[in-house]
């Protein structure tokens, strides 16, 4: 006797299938059925292969994971790269300027300058466009796109000496501190905005269950102050490297004042062969770290205190 | 990637003599070496050897004072059952862990409650219980683990991961089906009553006949209104309650495999043996069982509780493996049953050419053999993996077969898959 409100079917007792006392007509049901040598496509297991991009990458460059809404965790971040973003643009529009680069080049041979400059803007606007619509649709194609840029309008022959031509800044301290700056901020941009799409995914695996956080707001903060402190370090080890042309002649006028007065006065030294020279040094001593292992035996020594 | 960018930029910085694009790359380089040294990933050492080599304490000093521990709310559950995990991850370490913690699990398990990922900071000498529930909606036996714990650093640049090989093995037995009655009984009985009757007088439950009284007939069994009626004594004779040797044979072979993995023959073979086997065992039956596949596996008849749940074993085991015949199945049994005892085959019929004869020497011997055959056709036919003229060809064989092997004498019920166990049953005695 079927119970009122309740469907008369047993499928709710056997995973969904209705179980019945009778089989069903299957002459019926293969008159229905068209006849066709296609393979069905539930046969065909899914197989992603690698692009040959992805292979080089050693996996895909973009997640294609759905987002459920942002939430305020990822609101958060998505206002603080927003803030980032526009600061470097400004500061690229500052310390990267029109001479020297292709487009500029090439309209100085057509004879319309004002078209390189032109370019020039137009090249960081769509890095700046590219960049919000990333951030705020959290796409990364357009982030990668917006990275894409940001690189490309900084490259240009330059004269190995720092130039600005937009703002008449004369001083190496505080070109050097404006350089750092810009390189700081195009880093920090690029894990900022990294860091929506990495929280974004987090947050839908929340949201789906598949991952359950315990105490998010400590996982958080401690990603915040990384991103306080990191910034600092790398913008110390920078300035150590670009002031590469102070450090060196201060450790060598030790020794002997003319042979520091010379290093000094060294166009090289000065020059972009100047940093790579510090960097080099810099390295150096952070390979010797790593090669000493130092890290993990101080690993150690904190686990066993 | 973030590496290959700095130091591609670094290069092209140099040949364009390019002091932003070198900066730029000297604080990506900073950036990067800073949250290597952060997650202590000195990924090379000094004497050239990768982590991986290195001795377990070695390698990873931040996950090695890490210890797990599991404990699972059963460790036999029948298909469709739940299992509660309780995970103990603990840190002896004096420092805070950022940890992603992952446990393993068999493809086949659905997480109903909770969830076997879990990101979290353990505490300093701390430690966490982590608790998920699984469904287990297919039959088999299991482990879980080991359990995947995960460092890295606060910009997921870099990570470390460890294995602690914590298992535990559970066993999901095949659902059964409440069955009222199973028409299947012997045709000869033993010394030791049961609870099904057989056509003789006897010791019994169920009325059979009356007949006129004989000394030493007992008190209780006179029928005192026959008596009156009749006007001599007369006693109620019952009938004979006694207990059969059921056999129930498997076909695991690999066709029986043949169609989705939640909807095939052997899954629906399996629960229909569980089924049988829990109904013949609660009316004090003795139930043997023989699988056979790559190989003949048997389970000697017994009667009891802990019967059931040795067939239940074997059924959960039960794979999908090779192509014995059912001959060889019969001719090795045969010697071992008792004459008479019902028999039920639980086979798809299928890439087996021995079938007629192995059926009909059972006849021959006059074994009472119910088959039923959950058919591979309507799985791949339900599936869509079978077109129209092939399905039609292919049911007309196996409708050919199934007349010959009823001509035999055995009862045969070409199994639909939607068709309720006791339906088929009732089906292939004729009811």
């Amino acid at each position: 006797m079927a119970i009122p409100g309740q469907s008369s079917d047993t499928a709710h007792l056997n995973e969904g299938k209705t179980m019945r006392a009778a089989p069903r007509s299957r002459k019926k049901l293969a008159g229905q059925m068209k006849s066709s040598k296609e393979i069905p496509k539930d046969a065909i297991p899914e197989v992603h292969i690698p692009t040959f991009v992805e292979s080089m990458f050693g996996g895909p460059l973009v997640p294609r994971m759905r987002f459920l809404p942002a939430d305020k965790m990822v609101q958060t971040l998505q206002m603080l790269s927003g803030v980032v973003m526009i600061l470097l643009g400004v500061l690229t529009y500052v310390v990267t300027p029109v001479s020297g680069t292709l487009w500029f080049t090439f309209s100085e041979m057509i004879g319309v300058e004002v078209l390189g400059i032109v370019l020039h803007l137009t090249i960081v606007l769509a890095a700046l466009g590219c960049g919000f619509w990333g951030i705020f649709q959290r796409d990364a194609r357009f982030l990668l796109a917006s990275y894409v840029l940001f690189i490309l309008v900084s490259l240009r022959f330059a004269s190995s000496k720092v130039t600005f031509q937009w703002l008449p800044i004369e001083g190496e301290f505080i070109e050097k501190v404006l350089l750092i700056m810009y390189a700081v901020f195009l880093v920090m941009y690029m894990e900022l905005t990294n860091s929506v799409i990495r929280f974004s995914m987090l947050d839908t695996s929340i949201r789906t269950g598949e991952v359950y956080v315990m105490n998010v707001k400590k996982v958080l903060n401690r990603y915040h102050i990384s991103l306080v402190i990191t910034p600092v370090i790398a913008a110390a080890v920078a300035f150590l490297t670009l002031m590469i042309n102070i450090v060196i002649p201060a450790v060598v006028g030790l020794f002997s004042e003319i042979a520091a007065t010379r290093l000094r006065e060294s166009v090289e030294l000065t020059s972009v062969y100047g940093v790579a020279l510090g960097t080099m040094i810099v390295f150096l001593v952070v390979a010797a770290v790593f090669g000493a292992n130092l890290p993990a035996r101080i690993q150690k020594f904190r686990e066993s205190a | 990637m973030f590496g290959s960018l700095a130091i591609a930029l670094y290069m092209l910085g140099l040949t364009l003599r390019n002091q932003q694009l070198v900066t730029v790359a000297v604080v990506l380089l900073s950036f990067l070496t800073w949250a290597a040294l952060k997650a202590g990933h000195a990924d090379v050492a000094s004497s050239g050897r990768r982590l991986e080599e290195k001795t377990d304490e070695e390698a990873g000093v931040s996950l090695s004072n890490l210890s797990a521990m599991r404990k699972l709310s059963a460790a036999r559950v029948f298909e469709d059952g739940e299992v509660e995990v309780t995970l103990r991850v603990q840190n002896h370490s004096p420092l805070s862990k950022v940890l992603e913690v992952r446990d393993s699990l068999p493809e086949v398990m659905r997480i109903k409650k909770g969830a076997n990922y879990i990101l979290m900071e353990l505490g300093p000498r701390r430690e966490t219980m982590i608790e998920y529930t699984i469904e287990c909606p297919l039959r088999g036996f299991y482990t879980i683990g080991p359990v995947a714990v995960r460092i890295q650093d606060t910009f997921g640049f870099f990570h470390r991961e460890k294995e602690l090989h914590v298992y535990d093995d559970f066993l999901v037995f095949p659902k059964t089906e409440d069955l009222k009655d199973a028409f299947v009984k012997s045709k000869v009985p033993k010394i030791f009553t049961g609870a099904v009757n057989i056509r003789q007088p006897g010791p019994g439950s169920e009325f059979y006949n009356l007949r006129e009284y004989v000394p030493g007939d007992p008190m209780k069994s006179i029928n005192w209104a026959a008596y009156a009626r009749m006007g001599k004594v007369m006693v109620n004779e019952r009938e004979r309650d006694a207990v059969s040797d059921i056999i129930i044979i498997i076909d695991s072979r690999a066709v029986s495999e043949t169609g989705p993995v939640s909807r095939n023959s052997l899954v629906y073979g399996t629960r229909a043996a569980a089924s049988l086997a829990q109904f013949f065992l609660s009316r004090r039956d003795s139930v043997g069982l023989v699988v056979y596949g790559d190989e003949i596996v048997s389970v000697d008849r017994d009667t009891g509780k802990k019967q059931l749940y040795v067939l239940l074993t074997k059924l959960a085991g039960a794979m999908a493996r090779g192509n014995t015949p059912l001959q060889v199945v019969t001719n090795r049994i045969l010697p071992h049953i008792n004459k008479g005892s019902p028999i039920i085959v639980l086979s798809c019929l299928e890439d087996d050419s021995t079938i007629v004869n192995a059926i009909r020497d059972l006849r021959a011997r006059d074994f009472d053999v119910t088959i039923l055959t959950p058919s591979s056709l309507e799985f791949e036919f339900d599936a869509r993996r079978l077109d129209r003229t092939g399905y039609e060809v292919l049911k007309t064989e196996r409708d050919i077969l199934i007349s010959e092997l009823r001509g035999l004498g055995a009862f045969v019920m070409d199994w639909e898959p939607d068709m309720l166990l006791s339906t088929a049953l009732a089906g292939a005695r004729g009811f």
